[in-house]
């Protein structure tokens, strides 16, 4: 019976079902035997490696988060930092209730049905953003998980959802896509769809296309956001700063030493929790990099031989050399976007987002694109700023009404999801179910 | 021969390169290792060639692998004739 119970154990254990997929991937592909073997470990090293890059990121984020609260007298503001991987990471990694299993379970399944959809359908897209195929797959999977499902039905319904966003989103993008590129050779394969094409929307209501912000001279080096260790430990330093001086104001240099630090002095102990936090990440995306390098190419080469011709839907930064001014201008817009909707979320007293650069670089990078598309500078302005000025109230909607159900409890600790193709069909199911009484 | 490409997280675009460039070698039937990093750890590991998106030239100027710049990500004959070249002169 030890036996079965291993066996057991192991197909519900995370790192195991990943490096399966990687497994049959690559034996799929005719791989060498020691290419096999080394994908397949290197991808469960990888689960692991993000395991311990999240527990670093934890352990940094609740004291800045206990500086806040210790800052904000009672009835004050709620923060957590809006980070897609570092959710997924941490459900996945502490796998409570067979969680983590059910999100592997669903990465493959899901995207088995991507490819048949898009076989039989008039869609013909391949989604392969390695990241963004995992990070969806764990949404659904969290979501469904969340209104008490076992683990057959989370699976499959999750995979469904999973299957279907994959398919269509692309599809939806695809028309602002040909006006970026001035092809219809690539698709967008990104969890930032929904509020690029918002952006879209708008920059067609209020601009004119013709008006291109890429018409005009601009050069500016604000590139080193590209940079993750740069943008994460910058931001997060200026986070950790006001935290600590929000706590001194309130318990005093004293306090925040005795009951935060452990004695260490104030403002070294909120400098080093910035870069303890950051270093978490940089660890986290380490373990992600690893999984990716292994699956995707898996993926890849089963889509291309059973859908020939069919176009790949890519990461969201094949379209920045299209339109760099206009990254420069969501980069800005969004910040704004940001800083503002955070303002009025403490005030109407919901959880508000941290600051995010990636957010502003990527995604409002990319809301601006689309704007730019449609509407010319005035939409490339407009799309940056509402994608980050409506996705700050998305994020906070999905944490502060725990549309993916309690997250803290199921390890990820102060951390929300980013991306609105995750976070839309995830309220609407979530309401659904609400109706039903779920 | 390594040959790495880059991008700001490592797995995106990055990985998209990777990619391209494992057909093109396929194709071409050259033997190279290609590997995708992100743009905060690539120095300190070895390469003999990098690839990267044209915008991130200033990053790679102290860099001692031959540096490949590309302006478009997704078009492929751009990809292919400046990976080419690099290989050949190194090479050579």
């Amino acid at each position: 019976m030890q036996i079965f119970s291993f066996i057991l154990e192991l197909i519900t254990l995370p790192a195991f079902i990943l490096g399966l997929i990687a497994l049959i991937g690559l034996v799929i592909q005719k791989k060498p035997f020691s290419d096999v073997l080394t994908g397949t470990f290197k991808t469960i090293l990888g689960l692991l490696i993000m395991g311990i890059g999240i527990g670093a990121l934890i352990d940094a984020l609740i004291p800045i988060q206990a500086m806040f609260e210790a800052g904000v007298p009672a009835g004050g503001f709620r923060t957590f930092v809006t980070f897609d991987e570092g959710v997924v990471g941490a459900v996945q990694d502490a796998n409570v209730a067979g969680i983590g299993a059910a999100i592997a379970w669903t990465m493959l399944f899901g995207y088995i049905i991507h490819v048949l959809l898009a076989r039989v359908t008039k869609f013909k897209y391949i989604y392969l953003t390695g990241h963004m195929i995992w990070i969806h797959a764990g949404a659904f999977a969290i979501l469904f998980h969340s209104f008490g499902l076992s683990l057959f039905w989370t699976v499959l319904l999750a995979s469904i959802v999973d299957g279907i966003y994959m398919t269509l989103a692309p599809a939806f993008a695809q028309p602002i896509m040909r006006k970026i590129t001035g092809n219809d050779e690539i698709a967008f394969g990104h969890g930032q769809t929904l509020l690029n094409m918002l952006g879209a929307w708008v920059g067609k209501l209020i601009g004119d296309p013709e008006d291109s912000a890429e018409k005009q001279a601009f050069s500016s080096k604000l590139d080193f956001f590209r940079d993750m260790a740069m943008s994460i430990a910058i931001i997060m330093i200026i986070v950790a700063l006001i935290a600590v001086i929000l706590a001194v104001i309130q318990i005093g240099v004293a306090g925040v030493q005795e009951q935060i630090s452990g004695g260490q002095n104030f403002l070294l102990f909120a400098f080093l929790q910035a870069l303890g936090f950051t270093a978490g990440v940089l660890v986290l995306l380490q373990g992600v990099r690893m999984l990716i390098a292994e699956i995707v190419p898996a993926f890849k080469g089963i889509a291309e031989k059973l859908i020939p011709g069919a176009k790949p839907a890519l990461d969201c930064p094949v379209i920045y050399p299209f339109a760099p001014n206009s990254l420069i201008i969501g980069l800005i817009s969004g910040t704004i976007g940001q800083v503002i909707a955070m303002v009025i979320l403490a005030l109407i007293g919901w959880a508000v987002p941290l600051p995010s650069m990636i957010a502003a670089f990527f995604a409002s990078g990319s809301g601006a694109i689309f704007g730019n598309a449609t509407g010319g500078r005035r939409g490339a302005w407009a799309g940056g700023f509402l994608w980050s000025f409506v996705g700050w109230f998305l994020i906070s909607f999905a944490y502060q009404f725990q549309v993916f159900g309690d997250l803290g409890a199921m390890g990820a600790t102060a951390l929300g999801f980013t991306v609105p193709d995750a976070i839309v069909p995830g309220i609407v199911i979530w309401a659904i179910a609400k109706l039903f009484g779920v | 021969m390594i040959i790495a490409t880059l991008c700001g997280m490592g797995f995106g675009t990055s990985m998209m390169l990777k990619l391209f460039i494992d057909d093109i070698l396929k194709d071409e039937g050259i033997k190279a290792q290609v590997v995708s990093w992100d743009l905060g750890s690539h120095k300190g590991q070895d390469a003999d060639i990098i690839v990267a998106p044209m915008d991130m030239e200033r990053h790679l100027r102290s860099s001692e692998s031959k540096i490949v710049l590309i302006h478009n990500l997704v078009d492929k004959a751009e990809i292919k004739q400046k990976v080419m070249e690099a290989i050949q002169s190194l090479s050579a």
